[in-house]
This record gives structure tokens, sequence and C-alpha cells, in this order.
């Protein structure tokens, strides 16, 4: 889970990082207790706000209540802005950069820290790469001092005591929390010490069952906030815990691997063809939930052809066709329907299969090919 | 010779009354892997399709030399039972759960390290020797026994490489699926490095996806260190950057994640490149497979 930065830097007070004391804004009218000059963010879950203009300096009332009318209304990089975070604008003499994350070269816990902070790690890497610190460490001994002392000299730390604490605040942050990522960017030297300006924390969904009421209350608050212009068959997938992934063409996907999943759309597309989503139903699927990723897929009404391309190791395909059969019994499928099995107990799914009138393919590129023309034959008959 | 397995080794697996476990126990039992033992907490003294089952890995040691162990334990209890086997002094452990915590995993991989353990995945469905041992999940009509090395990220694209060979008559070394990531035990870079010492492995299939760097780092190695043939296919060439591709480790953050960065720096390394799992036999034969 991806946090807003209203979010990431709420739980990094928590653990005693400074931030700029900020209020969370909802509409135009609530400005009135701002000090100015201040500082707007609109609060969206994706990098790159400063240039698609969704941060704004104001000076008084009137023109924060204008920008705040204006903020509020747009969209930016897809995500609409529902909610803005009001700071007072902070002194800058230096941006550094902070992070945390697991390097999964070594597997161990690993600091990132750069002096050309403000910018995209990536954007550091490709014009600075020469002042990156990378500082992987023991995930059972936890960060050493001399790390510490080590990663200040790299950024000349004047004030090396807070900037030790941050550092400690954000390993136990990263640990007892689940996170992936802790990023602070930028972390401001100011005339009254460390700040951290920016932030972003991911969460590790993996482990979202340690932390139930944290994700609880972060997810509440991202639902309010977050997208609501979901298709249906994203909700359904998202109900259904099923990897759903909507695409702009009309050939519908279902795949019982997420390789074979890449696989298959590279196939289609290199054909001639356009997915209409990418459909991944995992390793331990059974007939339910077969059943229930043709309900997803088929919930789009842009597709025109649905492949079922299945090749089992964990997966069984006598559930697999048990799953197809389910799904048509409840209702017919309208659109022309291929199925590619093989693997696991595919002699008995084949038979099931068979009894309802569908010859399955063993051939990967023959049902790809199969699949994009029955999509220009469909096509065809219309023109 | 085979990577990691041979038809001596002597396999426990961990969970093996639960509807996977005991399934799969009897496919590799019935392909002439010598599974020795189960263990699921609470079932010691029963049978599974005649297996001894026991509460506790130490328990089974007493009676069996365990030399590998196929895991098939959830996610939530990954990581408890991955230590009880690196505590039994098991060199190889095979993780076949999807969904644990990378938290866990950083754990679990560094006191592996530390104690001398092999951990394949997690995500995986293991390892296969074909003829010799099974330590996975693979179907079986998809495998022969052959000169071939395969590696991969993802299970069900193996096996569509593996009947891409096998109909083609090529058969396969050892295939080693690694795992979906986004955290590896065992990774591409080992792998190929153990392919590359195997007197019977010729040639290498390396099957890699979007994300991360792993592929990268593959890649130095062929450029560096391998005069065995390595033919490479990267899936996710169609795939839109920022969504998570049903693995964990499967997104495009940045230029190093896409496919074409990939290929690229595989094709520089010397890799020949296969866009589908049917061009992957004809290369390999004009190889010299």
């Amino acid at each position: 889970m991806r946090l807003f930065e209203f979010q990431a830097k709420r739980l990094l007070a928590e653990c005693g990082v400074p931030v700029p004391p900020g209020i969370l804004i909802r509409s135009p009218s609530e400005v009135a207790g701002l000090a100015f000059p201040a500082v707007l963010k609109a609060q969206v879950p994706v990098g790159g706000r400063g240039k698609a203009g969704g941060i704004r300096v104001v000076h008084h009332a009137d023109e924060a209540r204008m920008a705040v009318e204006e903020l509020l209304g747009t969209r930016i990089r897809g995500y609409p802005v529902r909610a803005i975070l009001a700071e007072p604008r902070v002194k800058v003499s230096r941006e550094l950069y902070l992070a945390l994350l697991v390097d999964p070269r070594t597997n161990r816990p690993m600091v990132i820290a750069s002096a050309a902070g403000g910018m995209e790690i990536e954007e550091i890497a490709r014009q600075a790469p020469e002042q990156i610190v990378r500082k992987p460490f023991d995930p059972f001994i936890g960060l050493p001092s001399h790390l510490i002392r080590s990663a200040g000299k790299a950024l000349a730390i004047q004030d090396a005591p807070t900037f030790g604490a941050i550092l400690e605040a954000m390993v136990g942050l990263f640990t007892s929390q689940d996170a992936t990522l802790v990023e602070i960017n930028p972390l401001a030297e100011t005339p009254d010490g460390l700040v951290a300006l920016d932030a972003k924390i991911v969460l590790d969904d993996k482990a979202a069952y340690r932390h139930t009421e944290l994700f609880a209350r972060l997810s509440e608050e991202q639902k309010e906030l977050g997208r609501t212009d979901k298709t249906p068959a994203e909700v359904l997938a998202e109900e259904r815990r099923i990897t759903y992934i909507l695409l702009e063409g009309e050939i519908g996907l279902i795949t019982d691997g997420a390789g074979t999943g890449m696989l298959t759309l590279d196939l289609i597309q290199e054909a001639g063809g356009r997915p209409a989503n990418f459909c991944e139903m995992g390793g331990l699927a059974n007939a339910e939930i077969m059943a229930q990723a043709m309900e997803v897929v088929l919930a789009n009404p842009r597709v025109k052809a649905l492949l079922i391309s299945l090749i089992g190791g964990l997966t069984r395909m006598d559930e697999m066709a048990e799953g197809i059969v389910r799904y048509l019994e409840r209702q017919p499928v309208t659109v022309p329907l291929i199925v590619r099995m093989c693997g696991t107990q595919e002699e008995v799914g084949k038979a099931t299969l068979r009894r309802v009138g569908i010859e399955p393919f063993d051939d990967l590129d023959e049902a790809v090919r199969r699949v994009v023309q029955a999509v220009e034959g469909a096509s065809a008959c219309r023109s | 010779m085979s990577i990691l397995i041979d038809q001596n080794t002597q396999v426990l697996i961990q969970g093996i009354t639960g509807t996977v476990g005991s399934f799969q126990a009897r496919i590799m039992r019935d392909s002439g892997t010598r599974v020795v033992a189960g263990v699921t907490p609470g079932k010691g003294g029963a049978e599974v399709h005649g297996i001894p089952v026991y509460d506790l890995i130490e328990e089974a040691a007493v009676r069996h030399r365990i030399d590998a162990v196929l895991s098939f334990v959830p996610a939530r209890s990954a990581l408890d039972a991955a230590l009880e086997v690196i505590d039994a002094g098991i060199p190889l452990l095979v993780l076949t759960a999807e969904g644990v915590p990378d938290q866990d995993m950083v754990k679990l991989v560094r006191y592996a390290a530390i104690n001398g353990t092999t951990v394949v995945g997690p995500d995986t469905p293991g390892l296969v020797s074909p003829g010799k041992c099974k330590l996975g999940v693979h179907p079986n009509r998809v495998l022969k026994p052959g000169p071939v090395g395969v590696l991969s990220k993802s299970g069900a694209l193996s096996y569509e490489v593996c009947k891409a060979l096998t109909e083609q008559g090529i058969g396969q070394s050892t295939i080693v699926g690694i795992g979906g990531g986004p955290l590896w035990g065992l990774s591409q870079q080992a792998v190929l490095r153990l392919f590359q010492q195997d007197p019977e492995t010729k040639a290498v299939v390396l099957l890699g996806e979007v994300g991360g760097t792993m592929e990268q780092e593959a890649a130095a190695y062929i450029e560096a260190e391998m005069d065995k043939p390595v033919v490479a296919l990267i899936v996710g060439r169609a795939a839109p950057a920022g969504s998570r591709m049903g693995h964990a480790g499967a997104i495009i953050e940045g230029e190093e994640g896409t496919a074409a960065s990939k290929i690229e720096a595989l094709r520089k390394a010397g890799a020949w490149i296969a866009h589908r799992p049917s061009e992957i036999p004809l290369l390999l034969r004009r190889l010299g497979v």
C-alpha cells in the first residue's frame, strides 16, 4: 500500500521525525487558519506532482482559497485531487535524499542517501550517480552507528545527532510496520534544523495481517481520497482478489500464471491483436476462481473474444474445466471462447470441456492466432 | 549430473498432509523421487501414500537422511517452517509459498546463508531434473531428460518452454524456478553459475520478465564468465508501466525494469534472444544442441 504524503508524514512524526506542522484541507473554506506564506500540496498517490502543477505557494487567504478551489477540481496524472496538505513555507538551505528499502541484490535492508535531494532517485541516478550512497546492513544486527556516521559524512550533515535520530526512527518504522520503502525526499536543512519536507512510504501488503488496525485506518482514508472511477470489472476483480489489469483492446485473457500471462499478452500484441486485459489467477486457482475470473473479464463490454490459456503445475486442469463449465451453466458466453489447456490432470479437463462442445487447443501459438482471427472476423462482419 | 538435486536426493515434504502436499507427494514419488518423509505438526505417526509423517523435522532427521525439503507451508508460517529446516542443517529448501512478507524473507535468506542452506523461491514451482528427481510441481508430460538447463522466474512459463523443447525432442538437465520475487533466495546469476559448472548441461535457457534489475546482473555474469550458449526469453514486452503483472516482482518502475532494457543487456552480453517458446528449440538446434 502506497501511502499519501500526509499519512506518511503522520507515521514519521509519530516516530519523532521532524515534519512541518500541516493541516489537511478538503474545501476552500478551510484555509482560514493558515499561516502565510504557505505551501499547498495536492494529495495524490503518485510522483512528479510538482511538475504537474500539484504544488502551489500562496501568500494570503484569498490566493489560498482560489488555489484550493482550482486544485480540488483537477486530476494529477489521472488521480482526482480530493485533499490538500497545507504547510507553512520553510526556508531551505539544502535538499537531501534519504531512504530505506530492501536491496534485492543482497536481500538486506539498505540506507540510500544523496546530497542531491529534491528530485526523484531515478533522476539522481541519471544525473549524479556518484552522489548516491548505498549502505546495506545486517537484519540481525540492525543499523550500526558507524554507518550513520558514514552516511552523515557523505551528506556533509551539520547536525549529526538529529540526522542519526531520524535515520534510526526510519529503521524502526521500516521494521516494525513492515514497510518496503521509507523515503524522505527532500530532507531539508533549514535554519531550524532538519525537516522532512516530503515523504513516501510503501507498506508491504503481504504483511497486512500483522497490522490490521493500521491498514484498516489507512485504507479507509485512501478510499475517501482515492480513485472511485473504477470499471465494474475492476471492482469485481478487487472483491475476488484476482489480478486484473484493464487494457484498451478487445481480446479478453485469462491465464493461470503471471509469466505465461505476460507471454500471452506479448504474443497477442505481436500477432496484431489488442488485449482487453491482463488476468492471472495464481498457482492455487480452483474451479470457483476460474468461474469468477470469467465473470470479471466478461464484465468488460469491450471484450469481443476470450482466450483462456492454461498450463498447470499446481493448478489442476480438471478443476479449471469444471470452473469453465460452471460459468457456462450460469450464463452463456456470447463471444468466441478459445481454451488452451495443458498440464496436471489435463485428460480429465479436456474430456469435461468436450462434453460441453469446447475443443481445447494444445498449442499456444495456434490458440493466439485463433483468438486474433476471431476478433478480426467479428469486426469484418459488422462493417 | 544435474544441478542441486540428482537421483540420490532424499526429500522431505513440509505440509504433506494438506490437499496440495499429499496430491503432489504421490506424483513426485510415482515419478521416481525418493520422498522419504513428511512433516505436519500434530499429524506425527500418520502416513501419506505410505510416506511416514512426523511432527518435527528433527524427529524425521533421526530416522532418515534428508537432503532437501519441499515446503508447501503457507506464507504466514513460511518463515518459522524455514527456520526449522535451517536449524536441522538441511542443505536445500524450496519455498512454494506466495506472499511471504519481505521482512520475513530478509531474515530467512540471511539465516539460511549463515547456516549454509540454499533457498529456492519463494513463489516457485520448485526444481526438477527429469528422470532423476522432482522437487516441485511441474507437469510431468512437458519434461524429458537431456542437456538443456532451464531457469525461470515464472513456473508456468517454464512449463510452456519445456513443452516446446520436449515436443522437439530436446530434453532438460535441470529446470529451476527461482520464483516471482520481489525477493529471491537463489538468483538467476547463482543458477547460471551452477549450470556453467555442470558437465551435463550444454546450453541454458533463461526465462525472465519485467521488473527489477536481476536480468541485467545475469547479463553481466553471462558476459564475464559463461562459455555455454544462453537463450533468453523476456516476457512483459506489452506490459504497461506501473502495474504489478501478477508476480510481486513484475512491475516496471524506471527504465531498467522494462523488457526492452533487459533484452538489450542480454543481447549485448551474447545471449540469443527468443520472442516465443516455439523459437527456443530452433535456436538451440542452431547452436548445436
